[in-house]
């Protein structure tokens, strides 16, 4: 076979290929995206259990009003509902950790308990504080169940601050920012319950 | 030459096996986009020579390789992120294994040969789930949660390191198995 034709079947060739990735690409990009945001979204919300909800919470965003807290600012939250009523809120909360941001995602059910606490970013030191990231999280799972009151305002400290919850290993600053950023999302969550819990939309 | 080849096998032998369903997608993603270049490269065999004949190779592997990466994208996409490295390898296995003249062989004769390493990458993908994690099959359906066999397992086999050590002892295994069952000496293939 001579030049010209071996070099047309090569560009023939690569124009079968681009044009048909292309076309592939293109006729996939809306599933992927949707797949993607379902794998976001779950990664999110396994904070809580799945059974809990039937609604989109990452599809309803809240507006916050004061978002900036005394130890931490929220950047963001939705509101989980199961049929019309809201179950759950959940709190976005960024605080300073030892070494940067700490993001933790909060879920706070109707009557102001803690249903889940995940870290979302972290940036702690790996082996002490950076246990924090890990999911599931032994650490994290102490504070199901406590609310605003329960344990009191002195309560809700470390140990080692006359407070009763134990610590990470070897990362004081890490724990008690994260402690922090937890009372203050109930704190948060009791003076605007109306607000967060809504109508039930 | 052919150990160029059987070292590139090793990356995703390696790599992608961290659980039985792992081991699975690779496994047949690997089968698939082989089997389509295969196919699709033997007319062009005989128009191209040389230069021509790789350039084509290479055409041919992104090709089928990008839109295997689209379809796991779509359908399996929580398999695709972990795996998406070793996907992209295919392409150059694809090239290199046609560089040495693998698919020139009879079809008998590769088609063994992939159904063997088939087969390896399964029992590995398998055993390092099995010792990694306890569980055996997790992940494989979404209704299915695996079968617990321990309630946890040695994190180093979830890592490439640990497929390296498990590889090794399964080559001694091996080893061992054929000096017991023949006189014969053989040549150990990696």
């Amino acid at each position: 076979m001579n030049r010209s034709a071996s070099v047309a079947t090569l560009v023939l060739l690569a124009l079968i290929g681009a044009s048909a990735t292309y076309v592939l690409q293109r006729s996939s990009a809306p599933q992927i995206a949707s797949e993607q945001r379902l794998l976001d979204s779950r990664q999110l919300l396994d904070v809580m259990p799945a059974a809990l909800y039937d609604n989109q919470p990452l599809e309803q965003p809240l507006t916050l009003a004061e978002p900036v807290l005394r130890h931490s600012t929220l950047s963001g939250g939705y509101r989980a509902t199961r049929s019309g009523q809201t179950v759950a809120v959940l709190l976005r909360s960024r605080s300073e950790g030892y070494a940067g941001t700490l993001e933790l995602l909060i879920a706070i059910d109707a009557n102001g308990r803690v249903l889940g606490v995940k870290t979302l970013e972290q940036r702690e030191t790996p082996g002490l504080g950076g246990y924090i990231g890990e999911w599931p999280n032994a650490w994290l799972q102490t504070f199901l169940g406590k609310s605003r009151t329960e344990p009191t305002d002195a309560g809700w400290a470390l140990k080692k601050d006359q407070g009763q919850f134990d610590q990470i290993a070897g990362a004081t600053i890490t724990s008690r920012a994260a402690i922090n950023a937890i009372h203050d999302a109930l704190r948060y969550f009791d003076e605007h319950q109306a607000l967060l819990l809504g109508a039930g939309s | 030459m052919k150990r160029t080849a059987s070292l590139l096998m090793l990356v995703p032998l390696l790599g992608a096996t961290q659980t039985l369903s792992a081991a699975l997608g690779i496994t047949l993603m690997l089968g698939a986009v082989l089997g389509v270049f295969a196919v699709c490269m033997s007319p062009l065999r005989e128009r191209l020579t040389g230069t021509r004949a790789l350039l084509a190779s290479l055409i041919l592997a992104a090709t089928l390789t990008s839109c295997a990466n689209i379809m796991a994208q779509r359908w399996l996409l929580s398999w695709q992120q972990t795996s998406e490295l070793y996907i992209g390898l295919i392409a150059l296995h694809c090239v290199v294994l046609e560089y040495h003249g693998a698919f020139r062989e009879p079809v008998a004769v590769s088609f063994k040969r992939c159904a063997l390493f088939g087969a390896l990458m399964l029992v590995v993908g398998g055993l390092r789930e099995i010792i990694g994690y306890g569980s055996l099959g997790r992940g494989l359906s979404e209704h299915w949660q695996g079968l617990v066999l321990f309630p946890e397992g040695l994190h180093l086999f979830t890592l490439v390191p640990g497929a390296f050590v498990l590889l090794g002892l399964l080559l001694a295994v091996r080893q061992a198995w054929t000096r017991r069952n023949s006189v014969i000496k053989e040549t150990h293939r990696p």
